[in-house]
């Protein structure tokens, strides 16, 4: 069985001023694994999100270096990664380009030849899927922060994807904000990759997590086990999250 | 200096339209061809910020605020090209959103302050960056605020022939009194200008210099641009910028022509030692022009230190 | 920055005429006020009579008509008297002026009945080209964002300002239109990427 997205010794430098931003990064996430990317600011969580979804690098190498479902991402084959791998940006207001959020959610779908009436109903499941249901004529400037993300995840989800990748999807929402998106995405199947500083998002919706630091890899393990060492969290600039304080990592769930 | 609608005549509307679509559909196509998809969302997020920069208050003098025009800097920040389609949009947005300048002035007003305060504006600013060696930053910061100033006079002048030639006002009176009020506000535009560009210059230089093209179509552009303002100043300004008025009488009552241009009582008045209004000020605006052109040098010298390397902003990436 | 009142828009018959029958309207009534004769004339009842009826229908309120008349006037007046120096000025400038407000008060009945994003609509109809049509599109969703970061920069240059002198403001103003230009630059890198995130070629 292919894992779900496959990362095999990933580097990338910038292009601007050659600096290492990812030194031979490697894990897997297996299909329905919930796999949280931590690390302080500049780690490279975002560089490597971009990675997954064919953005980067800017030039394909002949050795490919990320897989999904067992294919290597390419030149050739751009078009099938993005429409299996969705990819949801940190700041809302960079990927809800459209006017009113059906063209929004509209998008992704029409770069894929769907249009008319299946169209209309697929972004109206998708909106309900999400819990925006009959949002379809409003305007992108007079949502809230956090009906702008979900609107944004409702286009993400049009196109089917079956690897979701978020980058910060809980950042500046507030708490009742986070509960709801949390439950949101606990509720989609499929792999999930989450790039998070939100560790006790981590905890509660991912099995796994790896935490890159300064471009590398330094772990990669049960999510649990590893947000409670408290000398490793602390290390790479993390810290053990209160919802593991007095919780044994073997102990009973709660 | 939105013109509103009812003081273009037709042909003149329909002249200026006709110009201002040439210039536009040139950039249409040199944007179509060598702008790559990456910098697409640029143009909209361009025009939008033109937009909020013309929104926020340059306070003057007792109270009064002015307002960026922003042609010349966008054309500086993004080419000339993609800053005559930013300036478009920004008028049409204008037009038909606020009712801020006419719909049938429109095409008079994007030949005004879309094409020739751009392409004027722009060409300027490339020959002072090339014929005036200064260090650093302020050979590009005094060019830009010329520029700026540059543009905005000749989009006034050009606006005050399309006024003299729709008989509106007369040129005696459209030219020195647009001329003038320009040349001072002009100012304005020409400091902001130069102020934004060394703030771009400071923290992002390499946002400045970024659309070089290649040197070929360059030349055909700066031609054809050229051709597009040249058309413009022709159509407009030069059938009145004859500094002999009896000439032009004469040369009508010759051809049998009707006699509009010198019903303007003015036109006959003599200053002393200059001659007719407009020769004065057609001197005035060249010594204008002179002292616009050693405040910018001196704006240059005074904004940017002698110490050459400009601090980058420390701006975290995540 | 927005016109006021989107929202406010009671359902009538203004809403739902198709846009292009009230662009079209506006142009005609534009181009005919334009043409008028140059002097107060019978004629000039005309526009001056359907535009009044169709505020009547479309209920447009007068603050807002007002408050945007008030803005253009002084444009209008100032170029208005400038024809006043030739002879026969008079009816020129009369003349000017009501066909300017004419027009002006057109245009605010469009504005106030028809959605940008309609007018927008119906310019792609009417073929405007596809590069523009982007732009204004972009242009009219990027616009209260980067308005309210120019607002929120501001803010945070004014309170670290303590002196009124004009020079300080000007290169204060100057560093946040600089700086909201180089964040525009960011933010279309990664709309860009965003676009091919969900496959635009």
């Amino acid at each position: 069985m292919n894992p779900a997205v496959e990362v095999r010794n990933l580097s990338y430098r910038y292009p601007q001023d050659g600096e290492s931003a990812l030194d031979s990064v490697s894990f897997c996430v297996a299909e329905d694994e919930c796999v949280a990317v931590l690390g302080p600011n500049g780690a490279g969580k975002s560089t490597l999100l971009l990675h997954l979804n064919g953005l980067l690098p800017e030039h394909f190498s002949p050795e490919p270096t990320v897989w999904i479902a067992g294919e290597p991402i390419g030149s050739k084959n751009l078009a099938q990664v993005r429409q299996k791998v969705g990819l949801l940006f940190q700041d809302p207001d960079d990927q809800l380009i459209s006017a009113t959020v059906f063209e929004d959610v509209a998008f992704g779908p029409r770069q894929l030849g769907i249009e008319g009436g299946i169209l209309k109903s697929l972004v109206s499941y998708c909106l309900g899927q999400v819990g925006l249901a009959g949002f379809e004529e409003r305007q992108p400037h007079r949502l809230s922060h956090g009906e702008k993300r979900r609107v944004c995840l409702a286009g993400v989800l049009a196109c089917k994807p079956s690897v979701l990748v978020l980058d910060e999807p809980t950042s500046d929402l507030d708490p009742r904000g986070r509960r709801e998106f949390k439950t949101l995405l606990q509720s989609l199947p499929g792999a999930k990759i989450v790039a998070t500083h939100d560790l006790e998002l981590a905890v509660d919706l991912c099995s796994r997590v790896v935490i890159l630091d300064d471009g590398k890899l330094v772990a990669d393990g049960p999510t649990v086990t590893l947000l409670s060492n408290e000398a490793l969290m602390l290390a790479h600039g993390l810290e053990k999250p209160h919802i593991l304080l007095h919780r044994h990592p073997h102990g009973p769930v709660d | 200096m939105h013109l509103p609608d009812g003081f273009l005549d037709t042909k003149t509307a329909l002249l200026s339209s006709g110009v201002a679509a040439a210039g536009v559909g040139l950039a249409l196509r040199r944007v179509s061809t060598s702008l790559e998809p990456r910098q697409m969302p640029m143009l909209g997020l361009g025009a939008a910020f033109v937009f909020a920069a013309q929104m926020l208050n340059f306070p003057i003098a007792g109270g009064t605020s002015g307002h960026l025009l922003g042609g010349v800097l966008t054309a500086i920040l993004l080419g000339p090209s993609a800053a005559i389609l930013v300036m478009t949009c920004v008028l049409i947005v204008q037009c038909l959103m606020f009712a801020d300048g006419g719909l049938t002035a429109l095409g008079a007003n994007v030949l005004n302050m879309a094409v020739v305060n751009v392409c004027g504006g722009y060409a300027i600013f490339k020959i002072l960056k090339s014929l005036i060696r200064m260090d650093h930053h302020r050979g590009t910061v005094f060019a830009a605020a010329f520029a700026g100033w540059f543009g905005t006079v000749l989009s006034a002048v050009v606006c005050a022939g399309e006024l003299a030639l729709s008989n509106t006002v007369p040129w005696s009176i459209a030219f020195p009194a647009m001329g003038y009020m320009h040349m001072l506000i002009g100012v304005g535009e020409g400091l902001a200008t130069g102020l934004i560009i060394l703030g771009v210059l400071r923290a992002r230089p390499e946002l400045v210099a970024r659309h070089q093209e290649a040197a070929p179509s360059v030349r055909f552009a700066a031609i054809a641009y050229g051709l597009v303002v040249c058309v413009g100043l022709a159509l407009f300004v030069a059938p009145f910028a004859c500094p002999w008025p009896d000439g032009l009488e004469s040369m009508a009552q010759h051809l049998g022509l009707p006699n509009h241009a010198s019903a303007a009582p003015l036109a006959d008045y003599r200053f002393p030692f200059f001659g007719s209004i407009t020769v004065a000020t057609a001197v005035a605006g060249a010594i204008g022009t002179l002292i616009a052109f050693v405040a910018a040098y001196a704006l240059a010298f005074v904004l940017v230190p002698v110490l050459g390397t400009s601090k980058k902003d420390a701006s975290a990436r995540h | 920055m927005h016109p006021p009142g989107i929202e406010r828009r009671a359902p009538s018959l203004s809403s739902r005429t198709s846009p292009r029958l009230k662009l079209l309207a506006v142009l005609v009534i534009i181009s005919f006020t334009a043409l008028l004769p140059r002097r107060p004339d019978k004629l000039y009842l005309i526009p001056a009579a359907v535009l009044l009826a169709s505020w009547a229908a479309c209920r447009m309120p007068l603050r807002f008509a007002i408050g945007r008349l008030l803005v253009a006037e002084v444009f209008i007046i100032g170029i208005a008297l400038l024809s006043l120096f030739r002879p026969a000025a008079t009816p020129i400038f009369l003349s000017a002026l009501l066909k300017s407000n004419l027009c002006v008060l057109a245009m605010l009945l469009l504005i106030w009945t028809t959605p940008f994003q309609e007018i927008l609509q119906q310019l792609r109809a009417w073929r405007l080209p596809s590069v523009m049509l982007t732009t204004l599109a972009l242009m009219y969703r990027y616009l209260p964002v980067l308005g309210e970061e120019a607002r929120r920069m501001s803010r945070a240059r004014a309170s670290r300002s303590f002196s009124a002198r004009r020079r300080l403001s000007w290169q204060n103003l100057a560093m946040v239109i600089s700086q909201l230009f180089i964040r525009s630059v960011d933010r279309a890198e990664r709309i860009y990427l965003a676009m091919c995130a969900r496959g635009w070629k």
